[in-house]
């Protein structure tokens, strides 16, 4: 029978449903936009003001002040409006009542900055009368296309030759529905999720679009002598839907779907899309496999773990939501290629205190890249059962990957980023994969499109090589060395 | 399962069986005969097919040949998806919701009272020029002096004032945050122009006000502080001359001066390939859906707003129609190539002679052909040329009482080269022209040249 979804065009909140039902975890299932706020824990909140501690001459020029002043000035949030210094300055000159009054008008000031329940809205309202108001993520009735079998269709036209004209993730057939998964026996299902409302320069709505458009992704990988194209049964899952003016609606969909392809047995390589993706992605692999069985290896130059933010997700908060909403603990996140200006030292400390494993660049830039790669690949195995692979491009340098929103200079390069990701799915139970953050608008050439295509064929290579059950680190003996001698020792 | 609407879970079964018995049951002559009347009507509902990219004859292909009971499978399932996009209580969350614990809730929002700068100075626009006869080395909007606060205007006299938006939720390709940057760092706005023969720097006190600030993550949320900020410039006398920005823009800008002069004291001349003005959106605002929430909530009359240089796809038969029916005015971009730009021009002022004196200018880049601005969100090829521009925003300056303007969504990033950017300043700048020649009281000969 064809996919109920997609023949009924019930809503996703409708196949969540189902799908929860099937799983039996229906909680997690329920959607997070319009849900009351998760609470911060208290050690998670940090920045917190620290005290201020007041000269003795100040203290004795706030004698006669109220206590409550006093008290505010000492609670240390005047540090956004004032420099100490000034403030000492201003205490040490002023007469009594102008004191007061500065007082003051900073308690007025920090009334209006701060949360104010009743007169700040802690929502977006929608328009609910809208006719129209789930049509971004309805789904098109099978019953409108011919009848066909359940399966991956393929595009192509002929026997042999370069494929049909139409460009799919790596070059594969493409599939519709969960049905279309299962018949196929898929083993990977790569589907966009165009996203892009992260900070900086946008345009990874299109990220999808252009690795579909440029090649690299399908073919042999000389390093293994793995076609994965061959070896693995890849689709082309289409797109996510995605509310272009709203993250926080876009991630349920997206949530649902990647779970959707999960629970297909398939593996789910997300090709978004900004970095606010990792934190559906990763829910939806605990939804399907449980919480605390899915470990993330992190390849990012941002350690996204902000929090504390008026919305509460954006593509510097994922990492934070995952482990705030339960999903994998922080003692099985890996963070690799960190480098740009956060964490600060409080934020490193956290970190520390949860079990994080952080590889920054400093790391890289003291031992080595080998060093490196070989620690975090150790943990990576070390750890769950599970591993998704969440990989933000701009953990490279903006020479190999310039179309990407918010670029930091000296990262990876491919030749340290391309043995890292082939060992990474040829050593673990890959639970899913992430790309985002390919932007190729601000690349007026093909290399960030290209780049992130040959990532993505190392990493299917990977799986291929697991599959095949070859041991870590393997590399083709044909490939490596054209052996008609024994110079590295022993002939191959 | 208690969510499954009924009408999906029989549409199932119906398929179900519908796969069972095959192509025996294959209806003869017209597909949609067996269906019951309800949905016979549901499927030859011209609405209904052209919202899912059908149309009659499309529908007899795609039935051919199929039985009854696939047949009403069909139509059980396209009325499940109309039906499923509706909002339902309980299923949908009928808000975004936001993190209350934030702290520094408004500090984005919150301007700094004077008493807490660092440095004390006397208010009103400070140039930041090291020479006399240099242009300054920070960029700023025609090289104008820096306003930070209303009384800076106040004592400054200012007539305009730039004032950047970067919201960035084009519908379209983006970018539209790094426009008013971008404009500033590019030359244009300064100078006299040749044809209208005044330099409007040395005119008129113009400053630049910075940028205000949006919420970067929701198009929905934050316009209050742009409306209110757009309002106080202009209470006291300022032309805001704002930088978007998307076109989500237009709705703070416009209620901002429907604010300040009174509701039915605004008219508005939209420049712009589109119109802005889709209906059923789930979000209150949006750049598709600026000019349809102004005229709902009352803020514009249809017959306040004028269209001008609308085309290609944006600009479909019905809701041309839904825009003339309530009173506004199309000049499309077809009519300023049939009949020239100047005919056009005297009919937008001729129309505007019947409405409010105030004027609000909305100008979108995608109005301009691409080939002038690739760097817009939203481009359409076969637009009206910069040599038709240009004359058209500086009559309309000169001419009418401008109160405002907006050039919206230019997106740099678009565009590898400086010609956007220039374009984008030359069409400020003819603004500024125009109301120069205004204040002078050049004749409109002058600067018809």
């Amino acid at each position: 029978m064809p996919s109920l979804s997609a023949v009924t065009g019930w809503s996703m909140a409708g196949i969540a449903a189902i799908g929860a039902a099937v799983a039996g975890d229906l909680p997690s299932q329920l959607p997070n936009a319009g849900t009351p706020a998760p609470q911060m824990p208290a050690e998670d909140d940090m920045g917190r003001p620290k005290p201020l501690e007041l000269p003795k001459d100040v203290e004795a020029k706030l004698a006669g002040i109220d206590k409550a002043k006093v008290d505010f000035l000492k609670s240390g949030v005047t540090g956004r409006y004032v420099e100490k210094d000034a403030l000492f300055a201003r205490i040490r000159t002023g007469k009594p009542e102008e004191i007061s009054a500065y007082i003051d008008a900073m308690q007025a000031l920090h009334a209006q900055v701060e949360f104010k329940a009743g007169r700040d809205v802690a929502a977006i309202p929608l328009d609910t009368r809208s006719p129209w108001f789930n049509a971004w993520k309805a789904r098109r009735p099978n019953s409108m296309d011919p009848k066909r079998d359940v399966g991956p269709i393929e595009l192509t036209r002929y026997v042999g030759g370069w494929g049909g004209g139409f460009a799919t993730f790596a070059g594969a057939p493409v599939a519709m529905t969960p049905e279309d998964l299962k018949a196929g026996k898929v083993d990977v299902a790569i589907v966009g999720a165009p996203l892009d409302m992260g900070s900086g320069w946008r345009n990874a709505i299109d990220g999808p679009r252009a690795m579909r458009m440029t090649g690299g992704a399908g073919g042999n990988d000389m390093y293994s002598m793995i076609n994965p194209n061959a070896a693995l049964k890849i689709v082309d899952y289409g797109d996510i839907a995605i509310d272009q003016n709203s993250t926080e609606r876009s991630v349920d969909h997206v949530r649902a779907m990647v779970a959707e392809i999960a629970r297909t047995g398939a593996i789910p390589i997300v090709i978004g899309g900004d970095h606010s993706l990792e934190y559906p992605n990763v829910a939806a692999a605990a939804d399907v496999h449980g919480k605390g069985n899915v470990g993330v290896i992190h390849f990012d130059s941002h350690y996204d773990i902000g929090r504390g933010r008026v919305h509460l997700l954006d593509h510097g908060q994922p990492v934070y939501r995952v482990i705030n909403e339960g999903h994998v603990r922080a003692s099985d996140y890996i963070q690799v290629g960190l480098r740009a200006r956060g964490p600060d030292l409080e934020t490193f400390g956290w970190m520390r205190n949860k079990g994080m494993r952080y590889h920054t660049m400093v790391e890289v830039e003291k031992w080595g890249w080998d060093k490196v790669m070989a620690r975090a690949l150790k943990e990576a195995r070390g750890s769950t059962k599970k591993l998704w692979i969440s990989f933000d491009v701009d953990v490279l340098d903006p020479a190999f990957m310039p179309g990407t929103g918010t670029p930091v200079p000296g990262g990876l390069t491919m030749r340290e980023a391309q043995p890292i990701m082939r060992n990474l799915c040829a050593e673990n139970d890959i639970a899913g994969i992430d790309i985002v953050e390919v932007a190729p608008y601000l690349d007026t050439s093909y290399k960030t499109a290209l780049n992130s295509n040959y990532l993505l064929n190392a990493c299917l290579a990977g799986i291929a090589m697991r599959k095949k059950g070859l041991k870590p680190g393997y590399l083709n003996p044909v490939s490596v060395d054209h052996g008609l001698d024994s110079y590295y020792g022993k002939k191959n | 399962m208690a969510r499954t609407p009924l009408l999906a879970r029989c549409a199932a079964a119906a398929l179900a069986i519908a796969t069972l018995c095959g192509p025996a049951h294959a209806q003869a002559s017209d597909p949609l005969a067996t269906l019951s009347p309800e949905k016979k009507a549901f499927l030859s509902d011209p609405v209904v097919l052209t919202r899912f990219g059908l149309t009659a004859e499309k529908l007899q292909v795609a039935l051919a040949g199929r039985s009854a009971a696939d047949v009403d499978a069909y139509a059980t399932a396209l009325m499940a998806v109309v039906e499923d996009s509706k909002y339902k209580a309980g299923r949908d969350p009928s808000e975004i919701a936001l993190n209350p614990q934030a702290r520094g809730w408004n500090a984005g929002t919150t301007v700094r009272p004077k008493m807490f700068d660092k440095l004390k100075r006397d208010d009103g626009p400070f140039s930041l020029k090291r020479y006399q006869f240099q242009k300054g080395a920070i960029p700023t909007f025609a090289d104008a002096p820096v306003a930070i606060r209303k009384e800076d205007l106040v004592a400054g006299k200012v007539e305009v004032a730039f004032v950047g938006v970067p919201l960035d939720f084009s519908s379209g390709w983006r970018d539209a945050k790094h426009a008013p940057m971008a404009l500033r760092g590019m030359d244009g706005l300064v100078g006299a122009d040749a044809d209208g023969g005044i330099d409007p720097g040395l005119v008129l006190s113009i400053a630049d006000y910075g940028d205000l600030a949006p919420d970067y993550m929701a198009p929905d949320r934050g316009l209050d502080h742009i409306r209110a900020m757009i309002a106080e410039m202009a209470s006291v006398g300022t032309i805001p001359f704002i930088v978007g920005g998307d076109h989500t823009i237009m709705f703070p800008d416009v209620a901002a001066m429907v604010d300040t002069y009174g509701a039915g004291k605004v008219a508005l001349v939209q420049f712009d390939a589109h119109a802005d003005a889709d209906l059923n959106d789930a979000h209150m605002i949006s750049d598709t859906q600026t000019l349809t929430r102004l005229m709902e909530q009352n803020l514009l009359r249809g017959s306040d707003v004028t269209l001008v240089g609308l085309r290609g796809r944006g600009a479909d038969v019905a809701t041309q129609k839904r825009l003339t029916d309530s009173g506004v005015r199309i000049l499309s971009t077809a009519a300023v190539t049939e009949r020239g730009w100047q005919a056009v021009t005297n009919d937008i002022l001729s129309g505007l002679k019947k409405g409010p004196e105030n004027i609000f200018v909305s100008f979108d880049m995608s109005v301009l052909d691409p080939g002038d601005a690739p760097a817009s969100g939203r481009p359409v090829p076969g637009g009206i040329s910069m040599r038709e521009a240009i004359p058209m925003v500086r009559q309309l300056c000169a001419q009418t009482k401008v109160v405002g303007f907006d050039l919206l969504d230019a997106a740099p990033i678009l565009d590898p080269t400086y010609v956007s950017r220039m374009s984008a300043n030359y069409i400020l700048h003819a603004c500024l022209s125009g109301i120069a020649m205004r204040k002078t009281g050049m004749s409109v000969e002058t600067a018809k040249r």
